[in-house]
């Protein structure tokens, strides 16, 4: 064994309760280097995942006349609609690298139930969805009780699908505030404001569901189909007239009396209401995009945007998640802040440590400049003993991250819901272990070993002999 | 020629604001293989002149000449090479290194020197335990020996690299007098069959008389050599 190597490891095991001090903070450090920084980029990986699956998709299309950002949160303001949804659509489709996508508009307004021959306005803020798009899109919302939108009758004399949600939180609000509680499949009225006045449409309530994710977000937010919503807010039309009154219309001279004398032409009519097809016309707000592989966001971003005459602008599962997307990253910086916060404090101590330790040893490096060691041979000793105890200690930080990451490996790390909510959208945070924090804990151990002895060194090496013979 | 040569060596330093004259122009030659005491009371330069010949420290003004060099113009590492080569340290308060065994702490200048390999260096160090009588204790740390044990191995680490010059700092100060006349003993004996010379300062006047030569110094001049 080195000469330097030997005089660093007896020296460390002399002053153990010292070192073992310093080993406890580099070890807690390394540790945090390791589990901390595998923990935060899990939790990256798994709130943009978390996001992006059950919150906005890769990313959401809206109106290029919105002033605000798409945002769960903008319920005051409902976006603009997107003018021209059929060409988006379209051009989504058009697109290899989409999966899905998902039309659906936020609004908020009233569901009016009937409790013993009284009608109570309850206050409903929702997603209006395509059941079957959304569902590709994000996953079918699960109901506790009735059945997913669109999914088939609940009970006679309701409309054999759509209506309306309710989360259970909001039931349990209804009850709070209301005394009410609905329950699937009973009838309820869905009231809107429009420019023409308040519209009344008959739906039920499909179904009460608790939301699987992100339950802070949509504990608030109810579901309603779309073609509920598009009748509440007269988002419908008639798809085409009869071949004959098109024609003549066509034919006829443009003027009020033209046009009302069809009335009596045989040939244009009458017209059999009943034969007309209705036309849904979207009132939606946003789409929902999600993509094969998210890696392609950008390219497919920049593409779809290139067309401004659709009118649409764009924002990431980042800008569309708001502060959700930032609290991970957030959290990230709090992790490598805390770590760098460690690792100073213990470079401090450990500073100070060394610089005892000279103080102490004064006579004796004196004694080694006497006879012969050159200042590279004291620096060698110091910087041996460093890199000695702090690589060991690293070592049992190394090996305690291990551990701690082979034992959450199977289940994810649970967090308090609260916490898990904000990180993930709720459940355990599933930990994605590799080996670069090993690698930068390491580095990062030694780096500040080095650094932390510069000071003690220079004074160590500035030692003269004459200390060693004035040491009396 | 001398293996130690002073001509009008000075030296003064600063105490706070007050200039010491510690050498007052010391003039001297030491021979090779002399036993020589350097004698005089505290304060009165030995110490001072000890560190000239030892090369850790230099005079403020004239020419110190260790085995015909002088050494003043050294550069640091020149000067630790030269003491490495040509100088063995005896020091007042044994200077062991703590957590180097018996054996390890005679071994060290030799490993300094790089140049021997694991059996020369035992084969030298075994000579000079057993001269030194410890070679029962080669696995003790210092804190496990006497003060005269202690005095022995660092008088075995002194001899180990055959320097030239063995400078002992008052070698007996902190030794009950039995100890150290036994330690003058010994040194008088290596210099004897090594032919190494030794100085060292003492103001102990039975180990004064155990000297071949006596040098008195006094207010930085000396006053009989």
């Amino acid at each position: 064994m080195p000469l330097t190597l030997k005089l660093a490891l007896r020296t460390i095991a002399r002053r153990k309760g010292r070192m073992a001090l310093i080993g406890a903070l580099v070890a807690f450090g390394t540790f945090l280097i390791v589990f901390g920084t595998i923990f935060a980029n899990s939790t990256s990986i798994a709130s943009k995942a978390a996001i992006i699956e059950k919150f906005t998709g890769n990313f959401i299309v809206y109106s290029e006349n919105s002033k605000e950002l798409p945002s769960p949160f903008a319920f005051q303001t409902p976006l603009p609609k997107i003018r021209d949804i059929e060409r988006v659509e379209a051009a989504l489709a058009a697109m290899p690298e989409v999966k899905a996508y998902a039309p659906y508009a936020q609004n908020y307004g009233i569901i009016q139930i009937e409790r013993e021959g009284r009608k109570v306005d309850l206050p409903i803020i929702y997603y209006a969805i395509d059941p079957e798009s959304y569902a590709e899109v994000f996953g079918e919302v699960k109901p506790f009780e009735g059945s997913y939108l669109g999914s088939g009758a609940v009970s006679g004399g309701t409309p054999a699908s759509g209506g309306v949600m309710i989360s259970a939180f909001q039931n349990a609000e209804y009850k709070k505030n209301f005394g009410i509680e609905v329950r699937a499949g009973e009838s309820v009225t869905v009231l809107g404001v429009t420019e023409g006045g308040v519209n009344s449409v008959p739906s039920r309530v499909a179904a009460l569901f608790e939301p699987e994710r992100y339950s802070s977000v949509f504990n608030y937010i109810n579901f309603m189909d779309a073609k509920t919503f598009a009748a509440v807010y007269n988002y419908a039309g008639v798809a085409a007239l009869p071949e004959k009154l098109d024609a003549s219309l066509a034919a006829a001279e443009f003027g009020e009396d033209a046009i009302f004398a069809l009335a009596d032409d045989p040939g244009a009519g009458p017209i059999d209401v009943d034969s007309l097809k209705a036309e849904q016309l979207s009132g939606a707000t946003m789409i929902a995009v999600r993509l094969k592989d998210s890696g392609t966001a950008k390219e497919v971003i920049a593409r779809l945007t290139a067309d401004e005459s659709l009118g649409i602008k764009v924002a990431d599962w980042a800008q569309a998640s708001g502060f959700y997307a930032q609290i991970s990253a957030g959290l990230q910086a709090f992790i490598y802040f805390a770590t760098a916060l460690v690792f100073l404090v213990v470079a401090m101590i450990f500073m100070n440590t060394l610089i005892i330790n000279v103080t102490e040893r004064t006579a004796e490096i004196g004694t080694m400049r006497a006879i012969g060691a050159e200042r590279s041979f004291v620096r060698a000793v110091f910087v041996a003993e460093a890199l000695a105890l702090n690589l060991s200690a690293a070592l049992v930080g190394l090996v305690a991250s291990a551990i701690a990451l082979a034992l959450f490996s199977g289940g994810g790390i649970l967090l308090p819901d609260l916490i898990a909510q904000f990180l993930v959208g709720g459940g355990p945070i599933p930990i994605k272990a590799a080996a670069w924090p090993f690698v930068l804990g390491v580095l990062a151990v030694a780096v500040v070993s080095v650094l932390a002895t510069l000071y003690p060194v220079s004074v160590a090496t500035k030692i003269t002999p004459l200390k060693a013979m004035s040491d009396k | 020629m001398p293996v130690v040569e002073l001509k009008g060596v000075r030296k003064e330093y600063m105490l706070g604001s007050t200039k010491v004259e510690a050498l007052r122009g010391v003039d001297l030659e030491i021979e090779k293989g002399e036993f020589l005491a350097v004698a005089g009371p505290s304060g009165s330069g030995k110490s001072t002149m000890l560190n000239m010949f030892g090369c850790i420290d230099v005079p403020t003004a004239g020419t110190v000449l260790i085995d015909g060099t002088d050494v003043a113009g050294l550069a640091d590492r020149e000067l630790t090479r030269y003491r490495r080569e040509k100088i063995g340290f005896i020091f007042q308060s044994f200077n062991l290194v703590p957590v180097l065994d018996v054996y390890e702490n005679i071994e060290f200048p030799l490993l300094l020197k790089k140049s021997l390999s694991k059996k020369e260096r035992e084969k030298i160090v075994m000579r000079f335990v057993e001269e030194v009588g410890l070679s029962d204790r080669l696995r003790n740390k210092p804190a496990e020996l006497s003060g005269g044990q202690r005095q022995r191995v660092a008088i075995a680490r002194a001899l180990v690299a055959r320097p030239l010059i063995i400078l002992a700092d008052e070698p007996t100060a902190n030794l009950d007098s039995a100890t150290g006349t036994k330690i003058v003993e010994l040194m008088r004996q290596i210099n004897e069959i090594e032919k190494t010379t030794f100085i060292f300062s003492t103001h102990d006047a039975h180990i004064m008389r155990e000297a071949r030569r006596l040098v008195k110094i006094l207010d930085g001049r000396i006053v009989e050599a």
